[in-house]
């Protein structure tokens, strides 16, 4: 994953030593630049509630406080909304893993009638924008009593998820030897041992790749939720702000920890994973 | 595919993924497109009212007007700065530097933070009113820095765009990354001794070479941009007096604040044959595909 570091066998020049200096310093004050909006998220949510004014719009805190962490998880059912998301995603990424591993071992290993047009017709789930599909979503989801309801946003991300993962699982299965199943067939396995016993346990780099994309879609998607679910009580943590954004106009700080709490939870999953997440991605996607 | 083996059991095998398709993308695709017929509030039986939809929408509505306009100056703004920037950062960071991962993560970083976190962040840097910019305005010699940018009809749509290329230059960084270590180091290090510069190479050489990297990226921001809803939502409510209306934020204010599903309809049909002209064109031409440099 990361390019290993030209050692030098002898001190570099004096120039070539300034140009790394000059372009580590460059990258840095980059980085700084980039990070600004996220060190306000935190910053702003350490501002205390008494600050009538702020230097840098609240970049910049002198007295930090963490009272408006503790005074958003009092007054706030936070967990509710955390353990929502957690309904909506676990389910999700489960449902997508397993259909897409199934349908990218038919497109990697069998041959079947009209593979490569279902194959086509699947991809094009990607090419369609989401909010085209918000109003039919919508009415068939009400007539289903499924607004509300967690199923009503776990089928549809899973549809929608399904065709990515589709193509991250095939392009690498097909790169996979073909020797142990060959040897498996001849001793008799059907297809789905095949898959089960023999290829899931050699793709898990690639399942972690759909894993973490899988999740952070679900998790971060907004339009569908939006509209499907209107009981507060259900409400994913993605429209928590909304919900806050008035009742707390007069206390940005306490917003912003709203704001720093929902952020959690992604940025450490993919810290914690990222490893998996650029390997797979890069090397699957690029070998193909 | 030499090897596979013949039989139709494979169907079986790829029929929970056809029946999601079939149920949560073909049949809302067709229910749309029997809507956009209808003069319709989402709760009675709606109207037949054939291709009037479509005629209002085209000849008398200067929003619908205005969000096409917006949804070209999204897929170029977004597109083409996404990419110069993330390529950029892409060869600093396939450099050698120290802490590689770690500005990785940065610059990545935005991707992965919910839309409407970031649009609430950004409204208070862009507050004329005690914001992050108009601070700075007051401290410097810059006071232009302290306008209502989300505010004024003028720069609301740009402004926006500028959010959504801070948020996602990380991800066309990383394809860029991983296109950089795929080249061959025999290439880069021919045009080296030949007495290319830097500059030269870069330009003559490795991008021409990243050409994959290029039309995923093309491919990939093109439909984003036509999809972008949260930010504008959260930014903007596609205002200042429409300014910033897009085709998805203009689908959910009739549908949802105006109850009209007919006539939301109706622009969600246009919207996705927009898309899918566009993005089929470009496979079909270009050759760009979803995941670079892989067979589909």
């Amino acid at each position: 994953m990361n390019a290993p570091m030209p050692v030098p066998h002898k001190p570099l020049p004096a120039r070539e030593v300034w140009r790394r200096i000059a372009t580590q310093a460059l990258v840095t004050l980059l980085a700084a630049f980039w990070l600004i909006p996220v060190a306000m998220m935190i910053s702003v949510a350490l501002l205390p509630s008494s600050a009538r004014e702020s230097l840098l719009g609240g970049l910049i805190v002198l007295q930090p406080t963490l009272a408006n962490f503790a005074q958003v998880w009092q007054d706030n059912p936070l967990p509710r909304f955390f353990l929502n998301s957690m309904l909506i995603t676990v389910p999700t990424v489960v449902l997508v893993l397993a259909i897409s591993s199934l349908a990218a071992f038919g497109f990697s290993r069998l041959r079947f009638w009209g593979s490569g047009l279902w194959y086509i017709l699947l991809m094009l789930t990607l090419m369609i924008p989401i909010p085209t599909l918000v109003i039919p979503l919508f009415q068939t989801a009400k007539q289903f009593g499924l607004l509300n309801n967690y199923l009503g946003l776990v089928l549809p991300y899973t549809a929608l998820g399904i065709p990515f993962a589709v193509i991250v699982l095939t392009s690498y299965f097909s790169g996979l030897p073909r020797d142990l199943e060959d040897a498996a067939r001849l001793d008799g396995c059907t297809s789905f041992q095949v898959f089960w016993q023999i290829l899931l346990p050699l793709s898990w780099p690639a399942m972690a790749v759909v894993f973490i994309w899988q999740f952070m879609v679900s998790w971060n998607e907004f339009i569908l939720a939006l509209v499907l679910m209107q009981d507060e009580a259900r409400k994913p943590l993605i429209l928590v702000p909304l919900i806050y954004n008035g009742v707390y106009l007069s206390k940005p700080g306490a917003l912003f920890a709203i704001l720093a709490i929902i952020t959690v939870p992604v940025v450490a999953i993919y810290l914690f994973m990222q490893r998996y997440f650029i390997s797979g991605l890069t090397a699957g996607s690029l070998k193909g | 595919m030499r090897r596979a083996i013949q039989g139709q059991e494979g169907l079986l095998f790829i029929l929970p993924a056809l029946v999601f398709f079939a149920v949560f993308v073909v049949y809302p695709i067709i229910y749309i497109a029997r809507a956009s017929l209808l003069d319709w509030n989402g709760l009675a039986a709606g109207t037949w009212v054939g291709l009037d939809n479509y005629t209002r929408l085209f000849r008398d509505d200067p929003i619908f007007h205005k969000t096409l306009r917006n949804a070209a100056l999204w897929t170029l703004l977004t597109i083409f700065p996404q990419m110069f920037i993330g390529f950029g950062l892409a060869v600093l960071l396939n450099g050698p530097i120290l802490g590689r991962t770690i500005y990785r993560a940065i610059f990545y970083l935005p991707a992965i933070v919910s839309p409407i976190v970031i649009g609430i962040v950004w409204q208070r840097i862009y507050d004329p009113f005690g914001g992050l910019l108009s601070d700075v305005a007051r401290r410097t010699a810059l006071p232009w820095l302290s306008q209502p940018f989300l505010a004024d009809p003028g720069t609301a749509t740009l402004a926006t765009i500028v959010v959504n290329v801070w948020q996602w230059t990380g991800f066309s960084m990383l394809l860029y990354l991983a296109g950089l270590q795929g080249l061959p180091g025999e290439v880069l290090e021919a045009a080296r001794i030949d007495g290319a510069t830097g500059l030269q190479r870069l330009r003559q050489i490795v991008w021409p070479m990243l050409r994959p990297v290029h039309l995923t990226l093309i491919l990939l921001g093109l439909i984003g941009a036509l999809q972008t809803f949260a930010l504008v939502f959260i930014l903007t409510r596609g205002g200042p007096n429409n300014a910033s209306q897009t085709m998805p934020t203009y689908i959910f204010q009739q549908a949802f604040q105006l109850s009209s599903m007919g006539y939301g309809a109706a622009i969600s049909i246009v919207l996705l044959a927009i898309a899918l002209i566009a993005s089929l064109g470009q496979m079909r031409f270009l050759g760009s595909r979803f995941v670079v440099g892989q067979g589909d």
